[in-house]
């Protein structure tokens, strides 16, 4: 099978790496290899596939040990084995992240991740609004072929889901990922579920998947844990479980 | 497209205006940029390299430092470089790079100053615009931070000037700034200074001693204005280039520094609309200065100036021209009968042998190419020259 590459965009602060590392575990319960990427200066998207133990970025390492560091030094195997990588970024208010992230995919690539590890399904969790060209790297060719944006029904999260659609949108003619449709992580606002639907409308899209909010995920942070590994058996793992088959079937679509 | 050099070459940029106007000072230089992409500073844009030490640095920006900020290493390596060499003040000068990445380059300076106790200057120049708007926020940098009030002295019998604007890319090593000087002193001034060119920094930091500030670039300007609003010295603009050209602006010059009113010498020396039409292509004070020293001869009349840069045009004539592209320029030059330009600018030359491209070198636009032909143009200067080519008007 072709490996599946998705995207994952929305708000700061919308779940999307609580979401990712979930989805991470989902897939790889169905027997698929996995690679997380996590593509944040803050490097903690997959935090909670290892113990809530830091792993080094891919931009420290750079940093830290110019072209002088191996493959596996970048890529930590995580719960379930799924293949955890950071990408890593300047501190607050220095440098620029987004070119950060060019330079830590680029590397990843050079180094033959791809390749070695032949991961099924690659999710790139990418820090909120594509604000910049490195922001819209995962969507560039060779890197995601679908897009999911993770919103709820707050205003501000749609907002910022409508601008990720529109810069998705204006990328199509050059052969960058496809929108696949809208996560929604509810924050149980009132008419959410009205306000997204109008959304996926606007940006004609759909939602492929409902999160209800669940008090488990914080508990399972407090385990430093993903909620997939601290209850894997409560109706929220299902609901992750269901949103990973119904964004493999968008993905099998074509 | 009708913005884009298809045929011409750029002027310098800003940074290298940076370093040409800080080059003589003793101060410690560092362009923060890439290794390698200002070589042509260097290699083209600095004739005393290979002559005269001077301590500029370039910071060698890598992809990792861009993307990290960098400014950890930078501020290090300054610091460390700083303790080494010990000079009278540091600059820091940007480029591209940490233009897009948001380097904050005063913040910089400030960290470093506070570490080595040398004062440092941070000049947020991007490499984006001419090196006029360099050399002009270099030097009103160092006035900021150096003049200081007027200390009391025994009066001179002679009145003083400070030169604003003089580097070797706008006047080469050729001679042009010690016979402007000579001619200075031949009319009865002193120069107290010249910005900045065989002068201390003493001395520039003496400025305020000055009667008079005279621009002889338009990078001069803001630093007379800065001076002006300091210490209420008048200035006047333009060079005496030429005989005749010499002798009427000694005259204006004098009238300035009897009335206190800021003048120029080249407004309202006013261009007629018969005879030959000439161009001529240059800065605004240079060649409006050449300009001035023609029409003061007998037989030109019909003369325009083409400022090649847009940013510096406050001190062009109304009848003269901002440049904004080649398309304008080719039109011009068509329409000339003589043009007056950089060598460079050949490439222009409407195919008719009627018309006479006089040479004029220009150390910011051609480097060190033609630097052996960049003539002396001060007081009777400007006359053996045009001799050369006069005989085929």
């Amino acid at each position: 099978m072709d490996t599946i590459k998705i995207a994952i965009y929305g708000k700061g602060g919308i779940g999307k790496s609580t979401t990712v590392a979930n989805l991470a575990v989902a897939f790889a319960e169905q027997g698929l290899k996995v690679m997380q990427i996590g593509c944040d200066p803050k490097a903690d998207s997959t935090i909670y596939l290892h113990q809530g133990q830091p792993i080094p970025s891919v931009l420290d390492l750079i940093r830290n040990k110019g072209n002088d560091f191996a493959l596996n030094d970048m890529v930590t195997e995580g719960y379930n084995g799924v293949l955890c990588v950071e990408a890593g970024g300047p501190t607050p208010g220095q440098g620029c992240a987004g070119r950060g992230i060019i330079a830590a995919l680029d590397k990843l690539a050079e180094k033959g991740a791809y390749e070695q590890y032949k991961p099924q399904v690659i999710l790139y969790d990418v820090l909120g609004d594509v604000v910049c060209g490195g922001f819209a790297m995962p969507m560039r060719d060779g890197h995601a072929d679908w897009i999911f944006i993770v919103t709820s029904g707050e205003n501000m999260a749609i907002h910022a889901a409508a601008n990720i659609a529109t810069a998705v949108q204006n990328f199509q003619s050059r052969g960058y990922a496809k929108l696949g449709g809208l996560i929604v992580n509810r924050r149980n606002v009132a008419r959410e579920m009205e306000k997204v639907e109008e959304l996926a409308e606007d940006i004609h899209s759909r939602i492929v998947g409902v999160l209800p909010h669940s008090p488990l995920i914080q508990e399972a942070e407090e385990q430093k844990a993903t909620l997939m590994e601290a209850f894997p058996k409560s109706d929220m793992a299902d609901c992750y479980r269901q949103l990973a088959g119904q964004i493999l079937a968008v993905c099998r679509e074509e | 497209m009708n913005q884009a050099s298809r045929l011409l070459s750029t002027y310098t940029a800003d940074v290298s205006g940076v370093c040409s106007a800080l080059y003589e000072l003793g101060g410690l230089t560092v362009m923060h940029d890439a290794s390698g992409c200002n070589s042509t500073y260097n290699t083209h844009d600095e004739p005393r390299w290979y002559d005269r030490p001077s301590m500029v640095y370039i910071s060698a920006l890598k992809e990792i430092d861009a993307i990290f900020g960098g400014d950890d290493k930078l501020i290090r390596d300054i610091v460390e470089t700083a303790r080494q060499l010990q000079p009278r003040f540091i600059a820091i000068a940007g480029s591209p790079i940490p233009m897009l990445i948001g380097t904050d380059f005063s913040a910089v300076a400030g960290v470093i100053e506070q570490q080595t106790g040398i004062p440092t200057l941070g000049l947020a120049t991007n490499g984006m615009h001419d090196y006029l708007s360099g050399i002009s926020m270099a030097l009103c940098a160092l006035a900021r931070r150096f003049c200081h009030t007027p200390v009391a002295t025994v009066g001179s019998h002679q009145p003083s000037v400070n030169i604003l604007g003089a580097t070797p890319l706008d006047f080469s090593i050729t001679g042009n700034i010690e016979a402007l000087c000579q001619a200075f002193q031949s009319n009865g001034y002193e120069i107290n200074s010249c910005w900045a060119m065989n002068s201390d920094l003493d001395q520039l930091a003496n400025a305020s001693a000055a009667q008079i500030n005279v621009v002889v670039s338009s990078s001069g300007l803001a630093l007379a204005q800065w001076l002006k609003a300091q210490y209420g010295t008048p200035y006047f603009v333009g060079i005496p280039w030429g005989k005749q050209g010499a002798e009427a602006y000694f005259h204006a010059l004098k009238q300035t520094l009897t009335s206190g009113q800021d003048g120029c010498f080249y407004t309202g020396i006013a261009s007629q609309s018969s005879g030959k039409q000439v161009l001529i292509i240059g800065e605004a004070v240079n060649a409006s200065s050449v300009k001035a020293a023609l029409l003061l001869q007998k037989g030109w009349g019909n003369i325009q100036v083409a400022c090649p840069f847009v940013e510096n045009t406050s001190l062009l004539d109304a009848q003269d021209i901002a440049l904004q592209d080649e398309k304008q320029l080719r039109q011009l030059m068509e329409q000339a009968d003589v043009v007056i330009a950089d060598p460079l600018y050949r490439r222009f030359r409407k195919n008719d042998k009627a018309q006479i491209f006089v040479d004029w070198p220009h150390e910011a636009y051609s480097g060190r190419i033609y630097r052996q032909q960049i003539p002396v143009l001060v007081c009777e200067h400007f006359d053996l020259w045009q001799k050369g080519w006069l005989k085929v008007k």
